[in-house]
């Protein structure tokens, strides 16, 4: 009996430090305020964020105008032909060089996120539906909106009654994406895409639903834009032409 | 108060009774199998009959034929079915045209003298009044529309038939969009004046988008010369475990090879060969 009381007073000495460490751990740490964890910053003089692993494979697309670099495999068997279903990840964002990362909450950070998610999701469905997880033909959308500043307090009348205001509204005026097509079992990247087109000019959002809230429809438009874009490069590289169209066409014959 | 809450009721009620009576539809169907359903368009004939049967008894899912105009209806209680593939029926339930599903509420046996002479829907029991007199033009310039479809896969087999002006457009798609590209396309055809979409778009299982990957792997292993960067002359069509080949190939050993290959994907449940042989099939070039 006393050997499981001495027992018990060791676990509970043990219990008391740990409490007291992890207690001193926390308060120690520098708190980043409300911080969205999922927030980055673009480098200093860097001309792209850095979410693609590379950038070198990345041409002008005259399909899509001056402002988009795409890349678009043509390896047999590795390219997007070869895939049908699509896996969308959260997107992630990445603040202008100097805006202030302590002002862009997690509230924030998931309005524009979820948004444009949903816009990639509409987009892309009915040629890649979406599925739950990696597979084989499925490819994965890993995609980023590049650029984001912080705007100015939001008014009290911003936001109807129905809608959250944001602390402070993001600035999406000179915002861009990059978004990259991976194979989701092997992680090899089968097409990638840079749209610097300046859609979101003069644009903010200040509500976590903005996209029902009038004063912030711009900012609705340029990321449904943006993601029809993404639809409209895949499309581009379905496209059959040359030889190709000559193949598919020599092939196909109905079922009597 | 009281007397307002019931007449909420009543009129949610009597409403609820419209809505339900005006999706409620019952039609002459021919009970097929779901393979010869969406490839051997045309009459009901004997050897459709034993198409339907022994395709179904080998898995193939037992769908509905609508008589008036060929429409193909995959249900919700195939159960009912059962005991009537190959045999005609009236059927009652929610038919969805755009989708091509129905909800089935009742199934009833139906003879073919039952059907009254000049009903709409015994033209496709009678060889004699379905004709395919259409126009070889119109029919050149649909199939070159339907193959220049961007998104159409291995995985994917689009066929049609046109009879008179009406296209009808059968087979299996793995993306929506090919199913209404399909009908656009067919429909923007001078001289069509409908299309009718049987095309069914396939659900994507896990163990269907394995067995795809595999099935397709292996014939590019053994049959490499029918597969081509962007195509392939060989159709994989996946559904529920069964696997249907369709296309093209130039001989009988190509088309056996095809078979073995796709029997010994693990998962699969049962392959449908319906390869065809055509020793004048164009040879491809590799990659």
């Amino acid at each position: 009996m006393n050997n499981y009381r001495g027992v018990w007073k060791t676990v509970r000495g043990c219990l008391a430090a740990t409490l007291l460490a992890v207690t001193l751990g926390c308060s120690a740490a520098p708190k980043p305020a409300d911080t969205a964890p999922g927030v980055k910053k673009i480098a200093a003089g860097q001309e792209f964020s850095g979410f693609l692993k590379n950038y070198e494979q990345l041409k002008p697309n005259s399909n899509l105008g001056e402002n988009a670099l795409t890349f678009a495999g043509t390896e047999a068997r590795k390219n997007l032909r070869s895939y049908f279903a699509i896996v969308v990840d959260p997107v992630e964002v990445y603040i202008a060089t100097d805006a202030d990362a302590t002002k862009v909450n997690e509230d924030a950070r998931l309005a524009l996120t979820n948004y444009f998610q949903h816009a990639l999701v509409a987009a892309v469905e009915d040629a890649f539906p979406p599925v739950d997880k990696a597979g084989p033909l499925t490819l994965r959308l890993r995609a980023a909106l590049v650029g984001v500043d912080v705007g100015g307090q939001v008014a009290p009348g911003d936001a109807p009654t129905d809608a959250q205001p944001l602390e402070r509204a993001l600035n999406i005026g000179k915002v861009g994406v990059e978004m990259e097509l991976v194979d989701s079992v092997t992680g090899e990247r089968i097409a990638a895409m840079v749209d610097r087109s300046n859609l979101g000019a003069g644009a903010e959002v200040g509500a976590v639903q903005f996209s029902r809230v009038e004063k912030f429809e711009a900012a609705r438009h340029a990321f449904d834009e943006w993601a029809s874009r993404v639809r409209e490069f895949l499309d581009s590289a379905h496209e059959l032409t040359g030889a190709d169209a000559e193949k598919a066409d020599k092939s196909y014959q109905p079922y009597q | 108060m009281r007397r307002t809450l019931s007449l909420m009721c009543i009129v949610l009620l009597v409403s609820g009774i419209s809505i339900r009576a005006e999706d409620v539809t019952t039609f002459h169907a021919y009970v097929d199998s779901d393979l010869c359903a969406r490839l051997m368009l045309g009459p009901i004939t004997q050897s459709r009959v034993e198409c339907s049967q022994k395709t179904y008894k080998d898995g193939s899912n037992a769908v509905l034929v609508r008589l008036t105009d060929n429409t193909v209806f995959s249900v919700n209680k195939e159960k009912l079915l059962k005991e009537r593939v190959g045999q005609l029926a009236t059927v009652t339930g929610q038919a969805k045209v755009k989708s091509g599903t129905m909800k089935l509420e009742s199934v009833m046996p139906e003879v073919e003298s039952n059907i009254p002479q000049g009903d709409p829907a015994r033209r496709l029991l009678d060889v004699r009044t379905y004709k395919t007199t259409a126009s070889a033009q119109i029919h050149e310039k649909v199939r070159h529309e339907l193959a220049m479809i961007p998104y159409i896969t291995e995985f994917d087999f689009i066929s049609f038939t046109l009879v008179d002006d009406t296209v009808i457009l059968t087979g299996w798609t793995v993306r929506a969009t090919n199913r209404g590209d399909a009908a656009y396309r067919a429909k923007s055809v001078p001289g069509v004046r409908a299309v009718i979409n049987n095309i069914e778009e396939l659900p994507l299982g896990s163990s269907d988008m394995a067995i795809r990957a595999d099935v397709r792997t292996r014939l590019q292993r053994v049959l490499s010369t029918y597969f081509w960067s962007n195509g392939s002359d060989i159709k994989i069509i996946v559904r529920n475990g069964n696997i249907i080949l369709l296309g093209n190939v130039r001989t009988q050993q190509d088309s056996d090879a095809a078979s073995i290959q796709a029997k010994s994907v693990p998962l699969s449940f049962h392959v449908f060969n319906l390869l065809r042989v055509a020793p004048d099939a164009p040879k491809k070039d590799k990659g």
